[in-house]
């Protein structure tokens, strides 16, 4: 019976005690601030990041791995000949990361044939801990023996189960990035809007809703979740940026609403944070 | 003197010489507005709704009363503008219909006519309501009916009738309260009364006194030659940043079919008549009755339209004017042309000088929404522009729009549904009177009666929703929304228990007054003590034209101060007469 292990990239926001706990390994993103190139979550810390953003005259960039970055760590782990991988990556619709990934499999697999089946890339088609809790069950599923089959169908249940709404202060940096998907609709209005945003079945960005002020949007974020998880118990996972308290006025209010079994936290991280800007705030919910 | 009957020269001259006295009072009937606001406009729409009937007359005045009662209706429902104007068109309306196919009429008849005028206007408003124009139209009416059956002499019965009416007016205060807290007569009343007036010195001058334009005109020399030109809809500055070449229909052609002249060789089809036009043409207006049909379009092939419209009948008042050759005019001239409306009797209803914004899609393709709103200033245009409103008219106040103004609009957008925000208590009749106009059309007039209830709804819209869902949304929206207005006070009066001096500040909360100061900034922090509630709302502030940025900025920071919670947003309305318009929700 082979080992799996679990890959991805920065992007899942993966607080660092899980990775280190469950062993998974990273390929970061990187983001440039005019010549400074730092590397997602190993050179630049969220909290450095967003000083920087605050600070820096230029909005920052980002930019995927090289299908190198990839070829390395996958080479390094399949040299086992026990060992299967499950390559976990930010949303192909938003990144070509995944494409990345794909390459190098396509590059490494002329070195040994047995690699094409021992190495599975999957599209997350989510972003941030949308898909990071993803791979940490994943992580903790390998390491309790499931097999790779058992790995990938928990994947796509959990693909069909998440409900993610994500709040922004602006579309700026949606905007700027292109990662604004079919959310570009609410752009444009003079007024200040506040814009519910959400990641569809094909991973793209879209606007749920509009509505004026940061207080309604965070009811109408908890309103959207009744629909789908009134009366059920439930997992929440959250994400912020800088703005904590925001988040923890959704957290506050959810846990009226619901049936809530657990929280936690997570930081979104540099790459996310370049396209989402600093007010971000998004709630991943599971049902239990 | 007696005067046994009345035809179409008789009603001519009357019809104009109640447009005139009507006209000479129209600042007075402005004055009786029940708020002390300097925008009173009762009498400017009542002036132009006749002006725009007056007009229709002059060029097409007929020796029967019959045809010249229709001429008049036609003109004034066109023109219609406000509540006042409104109901005044369905009084003549109604009139008409009464007097169909007579060449003259005798006082039973006229009586009759009145009287139906009466039915069918309270038939058109919603909620009629006693101590205005209608009050003052009915008790005319009846007293009309009353007398004719004891004289044939239609200078005494329009004697009676003028005299009913004074008595009904001076009664109006003791119908509705607020006329009677203010001290003065209900304005659209009194606006019928000066057109009673008119009526009467027309009869009793008698035929002397028949204006030239009364007789059948064949061409009417005084119309303004520029007719033409004020129509093309939208001469703005947005305008002058299309490249002349981006104009592609570049006729603007306006005409008439005589569906009973010429040699027709077809029955007017509207519908196929509009897309033959289509094909290649756009900013498409055909509006048709039994005989005559009334068409705009902008059109790559003009002698093609004209050639299709020969099928029908015999074209009159034909008018083609090179877009283009305009629009390079226009740049030359700095491109900003402001559209001047004038008054009484240069104003020709034909003209529509009201769309401020125009986005047309293509004529072939169907977008499934289009939504015209209707705003004072061009910051307040600029957010509903944002917001996704398709045409945006101008005159919230002191110049609103027509019924015809809403048909054009509405005319020139090929969406499958379009709602309508008036955003004014005394558009929305016009609104939903253009909506009968256009009955191949689906049009949904919103109850919005202020700015921020307009802005509220042009929000909660969602292009992939249904009609119904938006519909609702929309009204929700509205009913939600509290709305804030400050302006001054243009005399002393008493009013919801306030005591309001000239030159004072008054702030309006939806639609009652609230608070009045004489300074701006704490009759802002009255107004506004009363709109929020939680403090945690989100307020929307519009800077009018008259507002000094130092007032906002201390209204500003009292603000942040007072209601620490509340998400407050500035923006540049631009609106004239009021300082602030203020926005809770």
């Amino acid at each position: 019976m082979g080992k799996i292990r679990i890959v991805t990239d920065s992007t899942g926001d993966i607080p660092r005690e899980l990775r280190e706990q469950y062993d998974i390994r990273m390929v970061p993103l990187k983001v440039h601030f005019g010549d400074q190139m730092y590397m997602d979550s190993i050179t630049i810390e969220p909290a450095q990041f967003y000083e920087l953003l605050v600070t820096s005259e230029k909005l920052p960039t980002t930019s995927q791995p090289s299908p190198l970055d990839f070829s390395e760590l996958y080479k390094e782990l399949l040299a086992d000949p026990d060992t299967e991988i499950i390559s976990i990556h930010l949303s192909a619709a938003m990144s070509g990361t995944y494409q990345s990934a794909m390459l190098a499999k396509s590059m490494i697999e002329d070195l040994d044939a047995s690699y094409e089946d021992r190495l599975t890339i999957v599209d997350s088609k989510s972003a941030s801990y949308g898909f990071g809790q993803m791979v940490v069950m994943a992580a903790r599923l390998a390491e309790q023996g499931t097999s790779k089959d058992g790995i990938l169908e928990a994947i796509t249940r959990f693909q069909q189960e998440r409900k993610l709404y994500f709040l922004v202060d602006t579309l700026k940096f949606l905007q700027k990035g292109g990662r604004i998907g079919k959310a570009s609709a609410v752009l444009g209005t003079l007024l200040n809007v506040k814009p519910i945003l959400s990641i569809d079945a094909e991973g793209e960005v879209y606007a749920v809703d509009k509505v004026r002020g940061q207080k309604k949007a965070v009811s109408r974020v908890v309103e959207l979740f009744k629909k789908d998880f009134e009366g059920k118990r439930i997992h929440i996972a959250a994400g912020y940026a800088t703005e904590r308290s925001v988040m923890e006025d959704v957290i506050a209010q959810m846990r009226e609403q619901f049936d809530v079994a657990s929280v936690e936290y997570t930081t979104i991280g540099s790459v996310i944070g370049t396209h989402v800007g600093p007010g971000v705030v998004a709630i991943f919910v599971t049902p239990i | 003197m007696r005067k046994l009957s009345l035809d179409g020269a008789d009603f001519t001259s009357m019809v104009l010489q109640g447009a005139n006295q009507l006209h000479l009072h129209s600042e007075h009937v402005n004055s009786l507005n029940v708020f002390p606001v300097p925008d009173g406009d009762t009498g400017t729409n009542m002036n132009l709704t006749m002006a725009a009937g007056v007009n229709e007359l002059r060029e097409k005045s007929s020796a029967s009363i019959g045809k010249s009662a229709e001429v008049l209706s036609k003109g004034l429902l066109m023109g219609a503008r406000g509540n006042s104007g409104v109901i005044l068109s369905q009084l003549f309306r109604g009139f008409s219909k009464s007097v169909t196919g007579l060449d003259s009429i005798q006082s039973v008849q006229f009586a009759a006519a009145l009287q139906n005028g009466v039915d069918t206007a309270y038939k058109a408003v919603v909620k009629p309501v006693e101590g205005t124009i209608l009050t003052v139209a009915k008790e005319a009416a009846k007293h009309a009916v009353y007398i004719a059956r004891r004289t044939t002499d239609v200078i005494e019965l329009m004697q009676e009738v003028l005299e009913k009416a004074k008595e009904a007016l001076a009664n109006t205060p003791n119908q509705l309260p607020v006329l009677k807290q203010v001290g003065v007569v209900d304005s659209g009343g009194q606006g019928l009364v000066y057109i009673y007036e008119g009526f009467l010195s027309a009869l009793q001058l008698g035929d002397t006194a028949i204006p030239d334009a009364a007789r059948p005109a064949v061409e009417d020399q005084g119309k303004r030659p520029s007719a033409v030109t004020s129509a093309i809809p939208h001469t703005h500055a947005a305008q002058s940043q299309l490249s002349t070449e981006d104009i592609e229909f570049l006729y603007d052609m306006e005409f008439f079919i005589q569906l009973n002249l010429g040699n027709a060789r077809k029955k007017f089809d509207e519908q196929l008549f509009r897309k033959t036009l289509a094909r290649n043409g756009d900013s498409i207006i055909v509006i048709a009755d039994d005989e005559i049909v009334k068409v705009h379009v902008h059109s790559k092939t003009p002698g093609d339209v004209l050639n299709e419209a020969l099928l029908y009948g015999e074209i009159t008042k034909i008018n083609i004017l090179n877009m283009r050759e305009q629009h390079r005019d226009l740049l030359a001239d700095g491109g900003d042309v402001t559209p001047m409306p004038e008054l009484f009797p240069a104003i020709d209803h034909e003209v529509s000088d009201f769309i401020e914004t125009v986005v047309e899609p293509p004529a072939d393709e169907i977008a499934s929404y289009g939504i015209i709103s209707v705003s004072m200033g061009q910051g307040i245009s600029d957010i509903f522009t944002s917001l996704g409103v398709d045409i945006v008219l101008s005159g919230g106040q002191t110049m609103n729009p027509s019924t015809e103004d809403f048909v054009k609009a509405i005319e020139s957008i090929s969406a499958q549904h379009i709602f309508i925000l008036p955003n004014n208590s005394n558009i929305i009749l016009a609104a939903q009177q253009s909506k009968e106009l256009v009955p191949d059309r689906d049009v949904t007039v919103l109850p919005a009666k202020t700015i921020p209830q307009g802005l509220a709804a042009a929000f909660a819209f969602q292009e992939d929703e249904s009609v119904q869902v938006n519909a609702e949304a929309m009204e929700q929206a509205i009913a939600h929304v509290q709305s804030g207005q400050v302006t001054y006070s243009i005399r002393d009066t008493n009013l919801d228990g306030l005591d309001i001096k000239a030159g004072h500040y008054i702030g309006i909360h939806n639609s009652k007054i609230v608070a009045t100061k004489e300074s701006l900034v704490e009759t802002c922090q009255g107004l506004l003590g009363q709109m929020i509630d939680n403090g945690d709302e989100i307020v929307t502030v519009l800077v009018g034209d008259d507002a000094e940025q130092a007032t906002t900025e201390e209204l500003t920071a009292w603000m942040a101060e007072q209601y620490p919670d509340a998400e407050v947003e500035i923006h540049t309305g631009g609106q004239p007469i009021y300082h602030y318009i203020f926005s809770v929700e």
